[in-house]
């Protein structure tokens, strides 16, 4: 059967929130998904995308942000931004943007007259064109994507909401080295720093939200400490004045707010999942209630556990 | 298959690591000159440019008189780039000039302090790789040698140089260790 999700509660009360933050500026709206490793922080992410697709929202949606920090896409300096560019990612990001919000932008067109250095995109272009500029010349990329970002957020048509997973490798060390071998700080990449801008409220849509999910499960890319104060999560070690804080990537958390997701999925939610297992057979073992109920008890309602370990650990046998 | 310097390099392989099959460039090197040339690290052979084929060779054939890239300037928290219509030369010609004033504040402050300055060294301008390393060891062991020392000695007895047992176990030395070695 096709791919679902289960409607949670915490869905519906997120849902509620882009409701209410559809006609208000993105500076309003800027929330972070946090919670226990498999709570369903990325699934709730992806329902809120959905559900926004679904209500008209134009939605950037940024699937793995840990790709943008581990150098695994091409990068070159730019003077004008000095900052370094990610062409491909950019080309990428805006090819996605096309494939998912295609009809909402092409009611859409520039407000003002665009020129680049060898290239005019005069007032009035519509919106697709303008990604279609970049499809064909891909070096001018991550310069049609800073283009259309701006363009999105002058615009009151349409709210707009970007949805990054993987936030907090935005504010890690990122596996990028200058020319000089010194680490490139994520602020000075072009896709983190628009990123982690809309934010902090730096740069904001006129109608929209921001929304961000981390990820509790890499090692590599671990939750840092400039976001566990702004989102008020527990340390591992008890916090003295000599941990160091970049004053920088402090300024990009100000004003993020955390939405906690529930550590373990409530006794019917847990239950209608099984069914969409049960009703399509891929369970022929354990049809009845006391295999759900252990199933449940076992992963201790954890969403990931209950399905990886709980469901998919029937099949052994 | 990229051909540098003679060397040919499989295009499925990640660049970061073909670059060690150069005598001469182990894993940090590597990762320096990758960092250099602003090649990310997985960026396969066949992904690089044509420009950075040719800087790589053009490094490769003679490092000491490369060119150290410019530390570019890196935008603060609340800086607001100029618009995309500003031409390059413009951008360039106002690095340049900023350049310019920053290396003039250097002179004078080296004139004025009693302290040499010493320069940030660049460690890939003392880069020798290949025929030139080879040169090189052959050279440092012949000056051994020359002058007469333990280590020439041993060179040229086929034996270990760096106090190794001798009783069993110097099966490599005898294999290897040679006046003429390389």
């Amino acid at each position: 059967s096709k791919p679902c999700s289960v409607v949670r509660t915490v869905t519906v009360s997120a849902a509620q929130m882009l409701d209410k933050a559809r006609s208000k500026p993105s500076l309003d709206t800027r929330v972070v998904l946090t919670g226990r490793s498999g709570c369903g922080k990325s699934f709730l992410l992806l329902q809120l995308v959905q559900n926004c697709i679904l209500n008209g929202w134009i939605v950037v949606y940024i699937p793995r942000a840990k790709k943008l920090v581990d150098s695994s896409t091409p990068y070159e300096y730019d003077l004008r931004t000095q900052t370094y560019l990610q062409p491909a990612f950019s080309l990428q990001t805006l090819q996605r943007l096309l494939a998912a919000n295609q009809a909402k932008l092409t009611m859409l067109a520039t407000q003002k007259k665009h020129s680049f250095e060898k290239r005019e995109v005069p007032f009035g272009t519509n919106l697709v064109d303008l990604i279609g500029i970049a499809v064909k010349e891909p070096p001018l990329a991550p310069v049609i994507l800073e283009t259309l970002m701006t363009e999105l957020s002058t615009q009151t048509k349409h709210p707009v909401l970007f949805a990054v997973d993987d936030f907090q490798a935005l504010y890690c060390r990122t596996a990028y080295r200058d020319p000089h071998f010194v680490p490139i700080r994520p602020f000075h990449l072009s896709l983190p720093r628009m990123i982690m801008e809309y934010a902090s409220g730096k740069k904001s849509f006129a109608k929209g939200a921001f929304v961000g999910a981390i990820t509790t499960s890499d090692t590599q890319y671990k939750l840092p400490s400039e976001l566990k104060d702004a989102l008020d999560l527990p340390h591992e070690h008890f916090k003295t004045p000599y941990d160091k804080r970049s004053r920088t990537l402090m300024g990009y958390t100000t004003g993020l707010k955390a939405l906690h997701v529930p550590e373990q999925l409530s006794l019917v939610e847990a239950a209608s999942l099984y069914e969409v297992w049960k009703d399509d057979k891929a369970l022929i073992s354990s049809l009845h209630d006391e295999a759900f109920l252990s199933k449940y008890t076992e992963s201790s309602g954890n969403a990931r556990d209950f399905v990886w370990k709980g469901l998919l650990a029937t099949f052994d046998s | 298959m990229v051909h540098i310097l003679g060397v040919n390099l499989r295009e499925s392989h990640v660049a970061r690591y073909a670059l060690t099959s150069f005598y001469g460039i182990g894993h940090h090197t590597a990762h320096r000159l990758c960092a250099r040339l602003q090649i990310h690290d997985k960026c396969k052979m066949k992904d690089l440019s044509p420009y950075q084929v040719t800087a790589l060779a053009s490094f490769l054939s003679s490092p000491s008189t490369s060119v150290t890239p410019p530390r570019y300037p890196l935008a603060s928290s609340d800086f607001i780039p100029p618009s995309p219509n500003k031409s390059t030369q413009d951008l360039q010609s106002e690095f340049a000039a900023l350049k310019a004033a920053q290396d003039q504040r250097k002179q004078k402050r080296a004139r004025h302090s009693r302290a040499s300055q010493q320069a940030a060294s660049d460690p890939l301008k003392d880069l020798k790789i290949e025929s030139e390393l080879r040169r090189m060891i052959r050279e440092n062991i012949g000056h051994q040698r020359m002058i007469g020392s333990y280590v020439g000695k041993r060179h040229a007895m086929h034996l270990p140089v760096r106090g190794q047992n001798t009783q069993s176990n110097a099966k490599t030395a005898k294999k290897l260790n040679q006046l003429d070695r390389y």
